[in-house]
């Protein structure tokens, strides 16, 4: 029997919660709508005690439904209570025990390509508001890093995938985050921290998951709503004050006018040195390179100096 | 992929004209700028992570929204289409020709591009092999590594945002990488030029004969 326990009714709940949060908070402007648009997050929920990565899990189980001459549903969430082999981007190890919340969302690519580059910002979006309800002070770092007194509490890995069968294109978000679990690899411990060790309580494991699958159907949703307005509107974004997703990650980040340090893996090959500028409307980050000269950059990763 | 060259009219081609002529399209819908003109030199993005930009073209405005660009390769201005100067144009309507003069190595490109199958970058992006890929090319070097079609041979990375991409074209060993690791590639620019093992001799028969019969670099 796992111990997370989440059921789709479960993020259908607190989805009302969620509406009469922002009504609260004055942010309500479209939120009805915008929670419809992302209300195929956790559509179909599986919960399981252990798998070795819950990314293969989910190629794995969209193979096997095309198989059978289904369809995977859109939204569906896969849980795990730990994970045996998980790993972060290029080749880097993810410890995943028991207490944090492991996962994968399977999204069915339906967003335009402009709306695409930015679930990642959506993802990392949505978990530092999931931080922040819990109580910690939490800041987000460019790409979608979510950091706690400097330190990371959540990591994501995006993999687009196109289906065996039907040639369906899925976006896998996946995700890892530090609740419970206590204990990490020594590598990681000036880094890595979890939301109880940062909290100094441990928090209930299950309405941590459906706070942040909830802030995940905002703000996936939002990236529906914003292209819609994008297409019907003659003005665009740009004459209303820029994209409501950059606007909200803008809010929650520490990373505009910090000195970095950037790279494609930069752990593995720093790149340059750089302060970060702002952000682009479509998500990346302009650095100002010691030489004065200004780059954006729309992938890769960075760290504060 | 062709079987036939004809070096001696290539080759002529290229000693009456050793110049490639790039076209600047629109990026989007605006009023353009012109910032050149016929006959000005121009330069490419320089410095060593690229970051001192090419020389600026036009300027193109959408929604009060300015936007500069600039050359992404050296050369000459060979035509400004003037008439368009203030007005409103088209996404992909094309703008400017540079006339950029061709290195050796580049000639032989240009000819190795008409014989190899070319997979092309599906989006901007910045790209790198695929794990399996990457350790066959380590062990061995990109020529003696085969893809075949359905293979997964590149990540694209944009935004943290990986895509597996599987190779479309024919079976066939990796001659050529245009791409660098962590340098964006546009959309619609080869990334790998692809020839079946039989074909391996004519290509390097046109490398050969481009060598020989070339002076300059």
């Amino acid at each position: 029997m796992p111990a997370i326990t989440l059921t789709s009714g479960d993020i259908r709940r607190q989805c009302r919660h969620e509406l009469a949060l922002r009504s609260r908070s004055g942010s309500a402007a479209g939120a009805e709508e915008i929670l419809r648009y992302g209300a195929f997050v956790g559509s179909a929920v599986e919960c399981h005690s252990f798998l070795d990565r819950a990314m293969d899990y989910s190629r794995a189980h969209i193979a096997a439904m095309e198989k059978a001459g289904r369809s995977v549903h859109n939204g569906t969430v896969i849980l795990a209570d730990c994970l045996g082999a998980s790993k972060g981007r290029f080749d880097r190890v993810w410890h995943a025990p028991a207490g944090g919340l492991w996962g994968c969302l399977i999204h069915a690519n339906t967003l335009l390509t402009r709306s695409r580059g930015l679930i990642s910002l959506a993802v990392g979006v949505a978990c530092c508001e999931a931080v922040r309800e819990m109580g910690a002070e939490a800041q987000v770092r460019w790409v979608n890093d979510v950091l706690v007194h400097g330190r990371k509490v959540a990591g994501f890995l995006i993999e687009g995938f196109i289906s065996p069968c039907f040639r369906e294109e899925y976006n896998l978000i996946g995700f890892g985050i530090n609740i419970n679990n206590s204990h990490f690899p020594p590598d990681l411990r000036g880094t890595a921290i979890a939301l109880a060790e940062a909290l100094g309580h441990p928090l209930d494991l299950n309405l941590f998951a459906r706070t942040f699958l909830t802030k995940l159907s905002f703000n996936l949703g939002l990236l529906y709503f914003e292209e819609e307005r994008e297409l019907r509107d003659e003005e665009g974004s740009a004459g209303r004050g820029g994209h409501r997703l950059l606007q909200n990650w803008r809010q929650l980040s520490d990373t505009i006018g910090r000195r970095v340090v950037y790279g494609l893996d930069v752990l593995q090959k720093p790149q340059y040195r750089a302060v970060v500028e702002g952000i682009s409307d479509t998500g990346g980050i302009a650095l100002r390179l010691d030489d004065g000269h200004e780059k954006t950059e729309y992938c890769g990763e960075i760290r504060y100096l | 992929m062709s079987n036939e060259i004809d070096f001696d009219e290539i080759l002529s081609k290229y000693r009456s004209d050793p110049f490639d002529y790039v076209d600047v399209c629109a990026t989007h819908t605006g009023v353009v700028r012109f910032k050149v003109a016929e006959g000005d030199s121009v330069e490419a993005p320089g410095g060593e992570w690229l970051q001192v930009p090419g020389t600026a073209l036009y300027e193109i405005t959408r929604e009060r929204n300015p936007k500069r660009i600039t050359a992404q390769t050296n050369g000459v201005v060979s035509l400004v289409r003037s008439e368009l100067e203030g007005r409103f144009v088209e996404a992909g309507e094309k703008l400017i020709t540079i006339r950029h003069p061709l290195k050796k190595k580049e000639i032989i490109e240009n000819i190795l591009k008409e014989v190899l199958y070319l997979f092309r970058a599906p989006e901007r992006a910045k790209y790198f092999f695929a794990l399996d890929v990457q350790s066959r090319i380590e062990k061995k070097g990109a020529r003696a590594v085969t893809v075949e079609p359905g293979e997964e041979v590149l990540t694209m990375s944009l935004m943290k945002r990986d895509t597996p991409i599987y190779y479309s074209g024919e079976r066939g060993v990796i001659h050529s990488v245009y791409f660098r690791p962590g340098v964006s590639v546009s959309q619609g620019e080869p990334l790998l030029g692809v020839c079946a093992p039989e074909k391996l001799p004519l290509i390097q028969k046109i490398i050969t004969r481009v060598k020989a019969d070339w002076d300059s670099e």
